[in-house]
């Protein structure tokens, strides 16, 4: 079953497209991530899908329901932490979670337990009795976050959820987000932190200047994005001529070569590799250390979004 | 329980901090007790239609109005806080709509209203006791008062929330309206024999009608300006909050 689904929508402020004809489609019990530069059209996208505002063009469906024919039948469905920070300042932590249940309808009975359960998941208990105006940026972040799992929901957006947290705050909250995935809830997830899309996302979409670039599974984005390879070679003396002697190789680009430090990068790794080991051995070149590293996300994403601007320039132009 | 009651619950506990309370008990006490007793040296008597008050219970009566006027400013700001620190996003991404939003805080601002009213009253009691004259005709006046007054102020609190963007310029412009209604109103002073430029000025402050409405209601002092001063006070209170409702409706998110 679908989740979200999302045709041909569009928003225009003021005759600047910042989002044009998208179109999503998100499976019920997955974790969605929509990447992207800042500026690509992430935050617009979310606030149409979560009805804060109305599209120029296009047409919603979440949970089945129309979302701009009913957008409070899906809101009520739907939980939403959004980028910007959203507090009460003169609440506790334990209170700003009480209150926010109590928003929610969520039965009296249940709301003990879950905001208990959600001071020890995000690790508030030390700050429970904090106002929110005393807390770090940081701590409020996972307020806001725990917060919004309070109540019962069937999608789940995360607007870069972990922006100002630090690592174990954040492995935390992708780890229970993870845990929340596997209880049946599914997530619309935008993030800048590739690794975070890499660890948590069963599908991503590269959004950039309002247009969708790419769409798969993060093995798939790199099987078709990222054969390249990164050959990094360490030699144990000076070579200023390595350069010269690697020149016999095909297809292979160098990156970085400071004479002892050599950083090519290749769709052959394998065959250039070798190449540069019988080149190495056979001019008795000392090698200290070798590696290769897989493109990572980050790199795809950063290429795809080059080629995407270089490609809507030459277009406008 | 219903959107907008649980809107009104969450609005009246994070109006209702201590600070708040603070303000709207110690602020007009104040005046009533330091102003007041120390004016009474330089102002005997104040005439109020067929009768001569003392300064202190003419005060008195005057502060519930202004600190409906106070309170209602000050909960009417609940949208530029919401707006400022993200909940007015949040809670339209929620369960409610946006008339449940503006409703909860009408709600909310009338029971605040009400609220400082009574509280005053109360305080205040004992310096107007030997001139009120309540009857059945008069008690709902304070009530429409203070209601209309509630709805009128805390809709002009909420215009000024959603036309601005900036704190400095919020804090420059709520400043200046408090400053204005406060003292160019008859809370403090008759307008009788102020000078004539000044006591028409009152008379573009809505807080000298709800200041006057008031003082018909505790003093007996039903007559023919009283209502066209109700009948002003409900026609703004109508058209300001139109205008606030239409404003936040309209607000770009």
């Amino acid at each position: 079953m679908s989740c979200i689904e999302a045709r041909s929508l569009s928003k225009s402020y003021d005759g600047l497209e910042a989002v044009s004809s998208i179109d999503l489609s998100v499976s019920a019990g997955k974790i969605f991530g929509f990447l992207g530069p800042n500026g690509a059209g992430k935050t617009t996208t979310i606030k149409l899908l979560t009805t804060l505002i109305a599209p120029t063009s296009g047409t919603i469906h979440i949970l089945g329901m129309d979302a701009i024919r009913h957008p409070l039948e899906v809101r009520k469905k739907v939980g939403v932490v959004l980028q910007q920070p959203s507090y009460e300042p003169t609440l506790s932590v334990e209170k700003s979670i009480e209150k926010y249940a109590m928003m929610w309808n969520v039965d009296k009975k249940l709301q003990k337990d879950r905001v208990e359960e959600l001071l020890s998941a995000f690790d508030l208990h030390d700050i429970r009795k904090k106002k929110n105006d005393d807390l770090s940026i940081g701590q409020r972040r996972r307020v806001q976050v725990a917060r919004e799992f309070v109540h019962d929901m069937d999608l789940l957006f995360l607007d870069e959820p972990t922006v100002g947290l630090d690592p174990s705050a954040r492995r935390s909250l992708l780890d229970y987000v993870k845990k929340k995935v596997r209880e049946g809830l599914t997530i619309f997830f935008t993030t800048h932190i590739l690794e975070e899309a890499e660890y948590l996302c069963d599908e991503i979409a590269i959004i950039n200047k309002g247009k969708i670039i790419a769409v798969d599974t993060p093995t798939e984005l790199k099987n078709k994005f990222g054969r390249e390879k990164t050959i990094k070679i360490h030699i144990g003396e000076t070579r200023k001529d390595l350069s010269v002697l690697l020149q016999g190789i095909h297809d292979y680009q160098i990156e970085y070569d400071s004479g002892t430090i050599i950083t090519i990068r290749s769709h052959s790794s394998e065959d250039v590799l070798l190449k540069i080991l019988q080149i190495l051995t056979v001019n008795e070149i000392p090698i200290e250390d070798l590696s290769v590293v897989p493109t990572s996300l980050e790199e795809i994403f950063l290429t795809m979004v080059k080629n995407s601007n270089a490609s809507s320039g030459s277009i406008s132009k | 329980m219903h959107p907008v009651v649980r809107l009104v619950n969450r609005n009246l506990t994070i109006s209702l901090n201590m600070g708040f309370l603070i303000w709207q008990v110690i602020f007009p006490l104040i005046y009533i007790f330091v102003a007041g007793f120390a004016y009474t040296a330089l102002i005997h008597e104040v005439p109020f239609a067929n009768k001569r008050l003392d300064y202190p219970a003419f005060i008195a009566s005057g502060m519930i109005g202004f600190n409906i006027m106070n309170s209602t400013l000050v909960s009417g700001i609940i949208i530029w806080n919401d707006r400022r620190h993200g909940m007015f996003e949040q809670i339209l991404v929620g369960p409610f709509t946006r008339a449940q939003y503006i409703l909860s805080n009408v709600y909310t601002i009338g029971i605040i209203g009400l609220i400082s009213a009574g509280l005053i009253t109360a305080v205040g009691y004992p310096l107007f006791f030997k001139s009120v004259e309540f009857n059945i005709l008069t008690i709902p006046l304070v009530v429409f008062a203070s209601i209309t007054g509630s709805i009128l102020f805390g809709s002009i609190a909420s215009i000024i929330s959603t036309r601005l963007k900036s704190s400095e310029g919020f804090n420059v412009v709520i400043n200046t309206v408090f400053l204005f209604f406060a003292f160019v109103s008859t809370a403090f002073y008759p307008a009788e024999g102020a000078p004539k430029a000044l006591a028409m000025a009152f008379y573009f402050n809505p807080l000298t009608y709800l200041v006057d409405v008031v003082r018909a209601g505790i003093f007996g002092n039903f007559n023919s300006l009283v209502g066209l001063e109700m009948l002003v006070l409900a026609c703004g209170s109508v058209i300001l909050f139109v205008m606030a409702t239409k404003l936040l409706s309209k607000l770009e998110l």
